[in-house]
């Protein structure tokens, strides 16, 4: 591999290499070096509610199934026999207490131990010559859960969930427990576009400019009332630990009023009165943002918007979660997934649901002009000309690297990290930051095999 | 065991309104008027697609229309379903659409600036009476090639559809279409087009 020290330089300086967007020596790298050392989002635990439920789900190549044991434990274990190499499970979904190999029927518990191999005496010699004990699906090497978010890393030296997200926690309640039950996460939805993963990340973290532009016909059909570009700058930017993103400013009013704006009924914002701490709560009520768009390193992004869903000038709230999983250079697999709070109402649930197909996933208005521009973006960066461009990333700084804005004091911004009012790419520089921190520090060591041994270790 | 499951309003939170419609009998003869006149609304309907003529599109619906295209997900064939749970590419009554068509007329909807160049290929059409007066459900395979830009891979979507059609003074308008598309994951960029 060539030196990427230039690559990462540039990056450093808010100066983006254009051939970063479609490069597979640069894919190469992060395959290796961003995606084997963060923690990767896979599933939420209410896509899995009974004992037995599982899904099946890749971080990069690698196929996992999450499954829900009897005991009601969660699991992550890689989707590959252990015999010849076959996968065990080849549906998206269901139900199982065992998955069988369909090639010589070695089968496994849903909490991935060998429990059954075929004419084990006879071909084997039994227990005493290959032992099922401590025989199972390779787990994933790191598995945590926040909120019911369910993520795995490949490093098992990787520090704690909660360590690596810090303190975007505190952003992560609005989107993921606006109640004591949290949220049902419906979905995903799965297309894929023509299009690089970072492009995703980079715009749900912080690109408040683009949405008066790109988003104009959203506005001009009356769906959504706020994306008008006098409205979009007065919201905030923030980053905080793992994650970061956008927010609107709302009209004057209570907390009451500010959730009312938005569209959530009473009921579900006394609910959230009792979850969030005062200083999530003051951050609505007293200093009057609301989160929208925000992405957590590397590749999964959250939403929240307000649009209308009839003829009439009452809006309702949604909440998407998306996972921008690569393919390839110049293509991503986007995963959308629809959540909406468990306690709702059954009509909020319904107009919320209906709130997020109108505007985001497959079929959404924002999202289809967004994967335009992302299409033709990456599609431009593969050439060698784009070798020659640095593009510039450095909305918000002045040439000496100092914010043309300072962050709000805390007494104008009652949550965690750094923000600040209107334009700038402060959180695309954080995120590709950290992005040029792991293409430098280069591959993770490759982790010892824990399983998938001669089956004799206990005898020794 | 089968490994067709049809889809099902039902199972939507919004199809609370659509036509309960159910096939009787067998398909309908070729040569019955009612499946020549349902025949010919696909097929005219497809020229309103591939054209976008869309206005001309929406006209030819049911105010209670459920335009509804569920996600299939690979599930074993024991499984009983292979839609996902709650969730679709589209859930759409009128409102929603009639937004959606506003949206590619406002000038400033990139996604089909320039627009797509699409064929809609109409076939396997069967027609079959209701239980339901002055309604018939008609079937068909579809297959949508979608060609962008100059260069660009065209991407392809094939479905089953499923539709009601009702008699409205006289003209039949679309009051239910089930859109059983044939992939997990789509391989078009997006649905800013109709199928």
């Amino acid at each position: 591999m060539s030196d990427l020290s230039d690559v990462v330089e540039h990056v450093r300086n808010g100066m983006l290499p254009a051939h970063i967007y479609n490069d597979s020596e640069i894919f190469a790298a992060e395959q290796k070096s961003v995606f084997s050392r963060s923690w990767v989002f896979l599933a939420h635990e209410s896509e899995i509610p009974q004992a037995g439920d599982y899904v099946v789900r890749r971080v990069m190549e690698n196929s996992f199934i999450v499954s829900r044991a009897g005991d009601g434990s969660v699991h992550a274990m890689f989707n590959m026999c252990l015999h010849r190499g076959m996968q065990v499970c080849r549906a998206e979904q269901g139900n199982a207490s065992h998955f069988r190999c369909p090639y010589h029927g070695w089968s496994y518990r849903n909490d991935g131990r060998l429990v059954g191999l075929p004419f084990h005496r006879e071909a084997y010699g039994g227990e005493a010559g290959f032992s099922r004990r401590g025989q199972r699906l390779l787990p994933a090497p790191a598995m945590d859960t926040v909120n019911g978010l369910i993520f795995v890393s490949l490093d098992p030296e990787v520090p704690p969930l909660r360590e690596y997200l810090g303190d975007f926690a505190f952003y992560l309640d609005y989107y993921t427990r606006q109640s004591p039950s949290g949220v049902e996460v419906l979905g995903p939805q799965r297309w894929r576009i023509k299009a690089n993963w970072k492009i995703g990340a980079e715009n749900f973290a912080g690109d408040m400019y683009h949405t008066p532009q790109t988003h104009v016909s959203v506005v001009e059909i009356g769906l959504f009332r706020e994306p008008k570009a006098e409205k979009r700058k007065d919201g905030t930017t923030y980053w905080a630990g793992g994650g970061g993103g956008t927010t609107y400013k709302l009209p004057p009013g209570t907390l009451e009023e500010r959730l009312r704006y938005v569209g959530y009924p009473d009921e579900m914002i006394d609910r959230m009165k009792r979850v969030w701490s005062r200083e999530q709560l003051d951050l609505i009520g007293r200093d009057g943002f609301m989160v929208s768009a925000a992405s957590v390193f590397p590749n999964l992004s959250f939403v929240h918007n307000w649009p209308k869903v009839a003829d009439s000038d009452d809006v309702l709230p949604f909440i998407s979660l998306r996972q921008w999983q690569p393919i390839s250079e110049n293509e991503t697999e986007v995963l959308s997934w629809f959540l909406v709070d468990k306690e709702a109402p059954e009509e909020f649930q319904a107009l919320s649901y209906k709130a997020y197909l109108m505007c985001f996933g497959s079929s959404g208005t924002f999202e289809q002009d967004d994967v335009e521009n992302w299409v033709s973006l990456t599609a431009t960066a593969g050439g060698s000309m784009a070798r020659r461009l640095l593009l510039n990333g450095r909305m918000g700084m002045l040439p000496d690297g100092s914010a043309i804005v300072p962050p709000l004091g805390p007494d104008q911004w009652s949550g965690p990290g750094e923000a600040r009012v209107g334009y700038g790419e402060y959180n695309q520089r954080h995120l590709m930051n950290r992005w040029a921190d792991l293409i430098e520090a280069g591959p993770a060591e490759a982790a010892g095999v824990a399983v998938g041994t001669t089956g004799q270790e206990d005898a020794r | 065991m089968t490994a067709h499951i049809p889809v099902d309003s039902a199972d939507s939170p919004l199809g609370a309104r659509a036509t309960r419609a159910v096939a009787v009998g067998g398909p309908l003869p070729f040569t019955d008027p009612r499946h020549l006149a349902a025949h010919q609304w696909l097929v005219d309907e497809t020229y309103l697609l591939d054209r976008q003529e869309l206005e001309e599109w929406l006209a030819r619906m049911t105010e209670d229309v459920h335009y509804y295209m569920p996600i299939r997900v690979t599930t074993s064939l024991g499984a009983g379903y292979d839609t996902a749970r709650r969730m679709a590419h589209f859930d759409e009554d009128l409102y929603s659409l009639e937004r959606r068509v506003a949206r590619l007329r406002t000038g400033h909807a990139w996604t089909e600036d320039p627009p797509s160049r699409l064929r809609h290929h109409l076939s396997n059409v069967r027609t079959f009476a209701t239980d339901v007066p002055g309604e018939i459900l008609v079937e068909a395979a579809v297959l949508l090639f979608r060609s962008r830009g100059d260069v660009d891979g065209p991407s392809l979507v094939s479905a089953g559809r499923r539709d009601v059609l009702r008699d409205v003074g006289g003209e039949w308008r679309l009051a239910r279409r089930h859109i059983t598309v044939d992939e997990s994951v789509l391989r078009t960029q997006n649905l800013a087009v109709f199928l």
